[in-house]
């Protein structure tokens, strides 16, 4: 389980996100990205010693300011959901990438697909596309 | 996983009232006026909420004027748009934290 994957699947959900700086804020994560800057919604931002908050309608926090993030618990089950439902969904994609590259490491089908690229643009690429192709299909 | 999604899209805060906590402590609060993908802010009429040394709590009642202001993007932690943004009591007194 990766863990922006785990906050890519928190969005719309309530976190707690606590800042190195001791603040946390509670609030419903509208968006976060690969660096882990957080939008989050209807927030409220308690301070570093736990004695005073702020309500605020919503707020952006730069990732690399972050300690740690709370997430609900069922968060962890949808992700678990949508990497299943990827699992099933990818093996084609996958194994179809997985092929091509690895039989064009060893030559023959490679060559033949980079052929296929090539040809329009000149001749030495001519004799590849004909073999890629004949192979190909 | 999409490189160029960014979260911190500020467009929707341009020429609104910013509340713009910085790194070291420091937070000020000001016009946004410009932004770029760095983070780095432009904001105009900004002040800063000076700290009380003895209480390193924010008062928020002693403030220094700085007008224009580029605020550098590596220093910004959190941004949020002032109007709505109020100091309340314990919201967490009667419900236990998520």
């Amino acid at each position: 389980m990766l863990p922006l994957l785990l906050l890519k699947t928190a969005q719309g959900h309530p976190v707690l996100v606590e800042l190195k700086n001791g603040e946390t804020y509670n609030g419903h994560m509208v968006q976060c990205d690969s660096w882990m800057n957080v939008h989050l919604r209807e927030v409220i931002c308690t301070s570093k010693d736990g004695d005073r908050f702020w309500r605020m309608p919503e707020t952006k926090i730069r990732g690399n300011t972050i300690k740690y993030l709370r997430v609900p618990d069922e968060v962890i089950d949808k992700v678990k959901e949508d990497s299943f439902k990827r699992d099933e969904k990818r093996p084609n994609v996958a194994r179809g990438r997985g092929r091509g590259r690895a039989v064009g490491g060893r030559g023959d089908a490679g060559s033949g697909g980079r052929g296929g690229g090539r040809g329009p643009s000149g001749a030495p690429g001519r004799g590849n596309v004909g073999r890629g192709r004949g192979r190909g299909e | 996983m999409a490189r160029k999604e960014n979260a911190l899209d500020l467009g929707k805060f341009i020429d609104k009232g910013v509340r713009v906590k910085l790194s070291g402590g420091r937070e000020v609060q000001g016009v946004l006026k410009g932004y770029d993908q760095l983070l780095n802010l432009v904001m105009d009429e900004t002040e800063e909420f000076l700290r009380d040394p003895e209480d390193p709590l924010r008062t928020g009642s002693q403030v220094r004027k700085l007008g224009l202001v580029v605020c550098r993007g590596t220093a910004v932690m959190m941004v949020s748009p002032t109007s709505g943004t109020e100091e309340i009591a314990n919201p967490f007194q009667n419900a236990e934290e998520p």
